[in-house]
């Protein structure tokens, strides 16, 4: 079954070769339960590039990014950071991340948890640049429990940049940040991918991964379902959805099926459900067929249906 | 114990030495409640069941029950919580080894429990005039500090087992349980006979056997020493095992 629409081929990574891939996963499986989270995922990151995991909400991204992380172990495949086990790449100190499961320790100041993050960085950065990239040294002296949700994040974000590290692991990280952070957040970030790091960052918008990433990732149900730019995978991900009723007789499945540009086709009786990529051109041909569709609807599809609609694509091509 | 690790200690000791509830439970509390139940009775009089007079036996059992409130309270809810708020996944995304936050918390719960040990001795010499030789002082010290890491163990066992919901209960049924059955609150000998005989194996039992035999003038009984041994290879065992279960969850 085919399940990527594009795939880099993995070069072998040597040990510790650093022009080698950031990250590679091989046909990695992680199950909880009966729910497969993660499903035969193969991917390689390539040092200096920014790359978006996108995915709506269960489609396996904060799973895949423990793996990553080696946070938990994976039921079968090989997950390698720098040609080595993550373990060790965390340990050297290769690798910042910042987790939205990642708590703070409580009842000491966001400085003597700064402080403590860089104490234990192989390759650590003075404790107060830390403080003023990451925005708080204005609170640096409150108690981490003390803080509201956005400044908890930007302390995250302090303990994922304590150091110098080669990869940069966010999950969906400008949650709960207003948009003057979040715009100084990936500011920050941009910088971070201009100095050689490479960035990985969970999300569930679109537009944030067109904004920031070079490279789009899109997972759905634990599988990678596309993998290319961000214009790319917008313009996959910009279907529309059509929807008429004909009157009895009209109905002429062949011809409806044969429309340009569909993705998807469903009838129930005189209804007729389309997906389009490009619902004018669609729309246009319907009438070019000399049909006379009721009750016509042409909506977007959101980001999590647009997925949907992906995922039954390929089916749809596999079978 | 690496540097990083010894950042973390002194991290957890300074935190718990801000907190008002660790300095109220762990070095007032025992302190206090020596003065109540060991001033009771004159001077000279022995408690039953045994060759000390009322001052000496509750100085050793106050320490006894001090440094068990530091080590074990401080360990068990501060992991159980942690475990739940992502701070110990956080840790494992530093360079700090796995077992960094188990030692870092073993360690100072072990600086926290010293000075629950020395304000009861310092209160039972001054107000209660206890007099002991100067190797005794030394051995009362050595020995119920190094025991208490047994419930150290205890601690980080629990903190494993429990949600940050239910570490509190479940942490207060073992530290009243052991605290009251292990004859730390009151001698063992008002018992009946069916309980002692259960007691006595009892860790806190033989924890404050080991400060009893010292204030006598001897050497710990090997029976206590054996007795702690085998809780201490149980407790560390258990709370191996969970560590690592946990560590595979998240």
């Amino acid at each position: 079954m085919k399940t990527t629409t594009a795939t880099h081929t993995a070069a072998a990574p040597g040990p510790g070769a650093t022009t080698g891939s950031v990250v590679s996963f091989q046909n990695v499986t992680k199950s909880y339960g009966a729910v497969r989270a993660v499903d035969g995922l193969s991917l390689d990151l390539h040092p200096g590039e920014t790359v978006a995991l996108l995915g709506p909400n269960g489609a396996g991204k904060s799973s895949t990014l423990d793996l990553l992380l080696g946070l938990r172990p994976a039921d079968s495949g090989s997950v390698r950071l720098f040609g080595t086990t993550p373990r060790e790449a965390i340990a050297a100190g290769r690798v910042g991340a910042m987790l939205q499961t990642g708590g703070l320790m409580e009842e000491v100041t966001v400085r003597e948890i700064v402080a403590l993050t860089c104490a234990l960085h192989p390759r650590p950065y003075p404790v107060e640049e830390v403080l003023s990239r990451a925005g708080i040294s204005d609170i640096a002296g409150r108690l981490v429990n003390k803080l509201s949700g956005g400044q908890e994040q930007r302390v995250r974000f302090a303990l994922a940049t304590a150091g110098d590290n080669e990869l940069i692991v966010l999950d969906e990280p400008t949650t709960g940040m207003d948009v003057t952070s979040r715009q100084a957040f990936w500011a920050t970030m941009r910088e971070q991918a201009a100095r050689g790091r490479t960035v990985l960052f969970a999300t569930h918008y679109l537009e944030e991964a067109d904004a920031i990433a070079d490279r789009v990732l899109v997972l759905s149900k634990g599988r990678l379902l596309a993998d290319g730019t961000a214009a790319e995978i917008k313009a996959k991900a910009g279907a529309r959805r059509i929807a008429f009723d004909l009157a009895d007789g009209q109905v002429d499945e062949r011809a409806l099926r044969a429309l340009p540009h569909l993705t998807s086709y469903e009838r129930h009786g005189e209804t007729v459900k389309l997906q389009s990529r490009d619902a004018d051109a669609t729309v246009h041909a319907v009438y070019a067929l000399g049909l006379y569709p009721r009750n016509l609807e042409v909506a977007g599809l959101g980001l999590e249906q647009a997925f949907i609609a992906l995922t039954e694509a390929e089916e749809a091509n596999a079978s | 114990m690496t540097t990083g690790t010894l950042k973390l200690v002194k991290l957890e000791v300074t935190r718990a030495l801000r907190n008002k509830k660790y300095l109220f439970f762990t070095v007032l509390y025992p302190a206090a409640l020596f003065l109540m139940l060991g001033g009771t009775l004159n001077g000279t009089t022995k408690v039953m069941g045994t060759d000390l007079a009322m001052p000496a036996f509750y100085m050793v059992a106050m320490a006894s029950f001090g440094a068990l409130t530091a080590v074990l309270m401080g360990n068990s809810e501060r992991i159980a919580k942690e475990r739940e708020a992502g701070w110990v996944r956080q840790l494992r995304l530093t360079s700090l080894p796995g077992r960094g936050y188990v030692l870092a918390k073993t360690a100072s719960a072990g600086v926290l429990s010293l000075p629950a040990i020395l304000v009861v001795f310092a209160v039972a010499a001054l107000v209660k005039g206890v007099r002991f030789e100067v190797w005794q002082w030394l051995a009362l010290t050595g020995s119920i500090w190094a025991g208490s890491l047994v419930f150290a163990a205890l601690g980080v066992a629990l903190g494993y087992l429990a949600s940050g919901d239910t570490v509190r209960p479940i942490t207060m049924l073992f530290y009243f349980g052991l605290s009251i059955l292990g004859g730390l609150w009151m001698p063992t000998a008002a018992f009946p006979q069916w309980l002692r005989d259960i007691c006595e194996w009892l860790p806190t039992h033989a924890y404050a056997g080991l400060g009893q035999a010292i204030e006598l003038g001897g050497a710990p009984h090997m029976k206590d020493v054996a007795i702690l041994a085998v809780y201490f290879v149980l407790f560390t065992g258990a709370a191996a095992w969970l560590y690592r279960k946990d560590s595979l969850k998240a």
